[in-house]
């Protein structure tokens, strides 16, 4: 490479930047010179500012009455450079000099002038706050989110109620097509994950009850402690949890990028409502499909309980059945079954709205799809543990 | 201190800043670009341009080496760009910089912070000299101060592309490529950045590489035009010599065309 061969010879003749101070009489007054050299460029400026202060102090002492930048000797200059010089001008002429440039290159000079014209009007920083009105400032705020939030999704519920009232009305309008794909999607393509999940956590709730209840000699209730969790909570909550990741932000990022490519604009214009031809069907998709999958979710959690009480209990599996038939009863199963199209609207709708709520960027639209899974799980939960004080409130 | 203007010296004197020689672009069995040259000059606007799909953003990364090259080699600042060590490459990325198409500005960063982006990675600068520095780049693209604070998807098209190339000129880089400044703008928006990138590189003294499609700006700011048809570079002029003698037919449809009359008449 010749190129870098040269570079090094060169490397010792080119300056460092400098600025160095002349003093010469002129009638009687002291006109100072201040001459840079080397190359004034964005590498550099860091070591230069720190010139400047000392450069002031001096001149100060000196008594000067003029000042001159003489520039001959600089290198090159950019616009950080020529930022630096402006600087070093404007302190002068704050403390009373009248700084002139001298012997600058043209293009240095074209440079000087525009910086010159820039007003350098720096923004007052942000008031500082301090951490505790911070910190409250924080919770005022996510209060306030919270409050909108269950202000909008009532109000959404709202709007789903009429226009899926409409749509009763009038039953052609509904969109088969698309409520069949998303029962698809959201239905048959989930069955082997939440199988998969409810066999594996149905076996551990199983070994752990076993393992636990053994010192109380009670290990043989784990079939009982099982077989009430699974109907009851377990498949209810793992697939509502499961279909919420799944589908629930699968929901947000299809409508979120309709959203941002303005086709939802282009439906409302084109005589489509956008709350009937994609809401509806997917949360009624939902519906259908959110208690098929948790009544295959408990039977596998019940499954997994099976496998893992012939390790754990030793009990073999006929025997396992025939205790579960006589603890899992109609009334457990209903209300487990009777959360799932409340979930299913929770999640469905929460996945809609916030779908409806992105704006223009990407950055939005990922973190809608985030709020989305978390509103919908953290709603879910809530609305779980409602079900179950008011359930064991009647004796179901 | 350790780049500069070093090699610049050691460049011999009206040698092309960036030579192409030979480049050959495939992706799978389809050729972009083919046995491409082309020179840019020291200190010119110089503009590209092309059919659409016809592989003018493609050169522009292939040059700026985004994308590997088949066959050929890229020359900046006299050096092989093909041959060199990631380090020499981070030295060289401070000699440039690059305005995509939207900006590319980070979502996550403030406009302000955006621009500091390069300087905080290639330079030690203390922070108050950096927010100073960033400032004035932002003013010198004609950006409001109110501006600084704001994040990019919180600005228009244009003004984002105006930080954009705030960002780009951060480390007062030799040579700027722009790939399409003026596509999305209004009329009045492009032809003002059209003056900016004219202004601008007549204060920095800048080399500037710019795809385009805007027969506006290439009558306005560029004083070369390189045609680029069929994978290679077919001719470079002035737009003006382009107009007058055209000798091609893509040539001679995108110059001598009733929108190419009204481009011409508007300068």
């Amino acid at each position: 490479m010749a190129g870098m061969s040269a570079t090094s010879s060169e490397m010792a003749m080119t300056g460092t930047p400098s600025l160095r101070l002349e003093r010469h009489e002129e009638g009687g007054s002291a006109i100072f010179s201040v001459i840079a050299s080397g190359r004034w460029t964005v590498h550099d400026v860091a070591a230069l500012a720190g010139q400047l202060d000392g450069l002031l102090a001096e001149l100060k002492s000196g008594r000067a009455a003029g000042v001159e930048i003489n520039l001959s000797h600089v290198e090159r200059l950019d616009t950080a450079g020529a930022w630096l010089l402006e600087q070093a001008a404007e302190l002068f002429r704050s403390s009373g000099l009248k700084p002139s440039y001298v012997d600058g290159r043209e293009e240095f000079m074209i440079l000087l002038s525009e910086i010159q014209s820039r007003s350098l009007a720096v923004q007052p920083e942000d008031r500082k706050i301090g951490a505790i009105t911070g910190l409250l400032a924080d919770v005022g705020r996510t209060t306030r989110g919270i409050l909108d939030d269950m202000a909008s999704i009532t109000g959404f519920l709202g709007a789903l109620t009429v226009t899926f009232g409409r749509v009763l009305m009038q039953p052609w309008r509904f969109r088969w097509t698309s409520f069949i794909h998303h029962i698809e999607h959201t239905g048959l393509r989930a069955v082997p994950i939440v199988c998969l999940i409810c066999l594996f956590i149905g076996a551990v709730i199983m070994q752990q009850g076993a393992i636990h209840l053994r010192s109380y000699g009670a290990s043989n209730f784990s079939v009982n402690l099982l077989g009430v969790l699974s109907l009851r909570e377990i498949g209810v909550l793992l697939t509502a949890i499961m279909v919420a990741g799944r589908s629930g932000s699968a929901f947000t990022a299809a409508i979120g990028s309709m959203k941002m490519r303005e086709e939802i604009d282009a439906m409302r214009t084109l005589g489509l409502d956008p709350m009937e031809v994609l809401v509806v069907p997917r949360v009624l998709a939902l519906m259908v499909v959110l208690p098929i999958l948790t009544f295959i979710g408990s039977i596998m959690c019940l499954i997994g309980g099976g496998i893992a009480a012939g390790y754990y209990l030793g009990l073999d599996w006929t025997a396992y059945w025939d205790r579960m038939q006589d603890i899992a009863s109609v009334k457990h199963f209903m209300a487990g079954m009777l959360k799932t199209p409340f979930a299913a609207v929770v999640i469905g709708i929460v996945g809609c709205l916030e779908g409806m709520k992105v704006g223009g960027s990407a950055e939005s639209l990922g973190s809608h799809v985030t709020s989305s899974v978390v509103k919908a799980i953290f709603i879910v939960i809530i609305l779980d543990a409602i079900f179950a004080m008011f359930l064991s409130e009647v004796g179901i | 201190m350790q780049n500069g203007s070093d090699t610049q010296i050691a460049k011999s004197q009206g040698d092309p800043i960036i030579r192409v020689r030979g480049l050959t672009k495939r992706y799978g069995a389809h050729t972009v670009l083919e046995n491409l040259d082309l020179d840019v000059e020291e200190g010119e606007i110089l503009g590209v341009v092309g059919a659409s799909g016809g592989g003018k953003s493609v050169l522009l990364r292939c040059i700026i080496g985004l994308e590997n090259i088949q066959a050929g080699r890229v020359e900046i600042f006299g050096r092989d760009m093909t041959a060199m060590s990631d380090k020499a490459r981070f030295e060289i990325d401070t000699r440039w910089g690059v305005l995509f198409q939207d900006g590319a500005l980070f979502g996550g960063l403030t406009v302000l912070q955006n621009i500091q982006v390069p300087m905080r990675e290639h330079l030690k600068l203390p922070q108050p000299i950096a927010d100073e520095l960033a400032h004035l780049k932002l003013s010198m693209v004609g950006l409001a101060p109110e501006a600084a604070g704001k994040y990019p998807s919180e600005l228009s098209g244009g003004m984002r592309k105006r930080a954009g190339l705030a960002r780009a000129l951060a480390l007062d880089p030799e040579i700027v490529f722009l790939d399409e400044p003026t596509s999305g703008l209004d009329p009045i928006g492009a032809a003002a950045f059209d003056r900016l990138i004219r202004r601008l590189q007549r204060t920095l003294g800048l080399t500037v590489y710019m795809v385009t499609h805007d027969l506006d700006s290439i009558f306005a700011v560029c004083d070369r035009v390189a045609v680029l048809d069929g994978g290679r570079i077919v001719r470079t002029g002035t737009p003006d010599e382009l107009r007058r003698s055209p000798d091609h037919p893509w040539i001679e449809s995108y110059f001598c065309g009733e929108r190419a009359r009204a481009a011409m008449a508007a300068t």
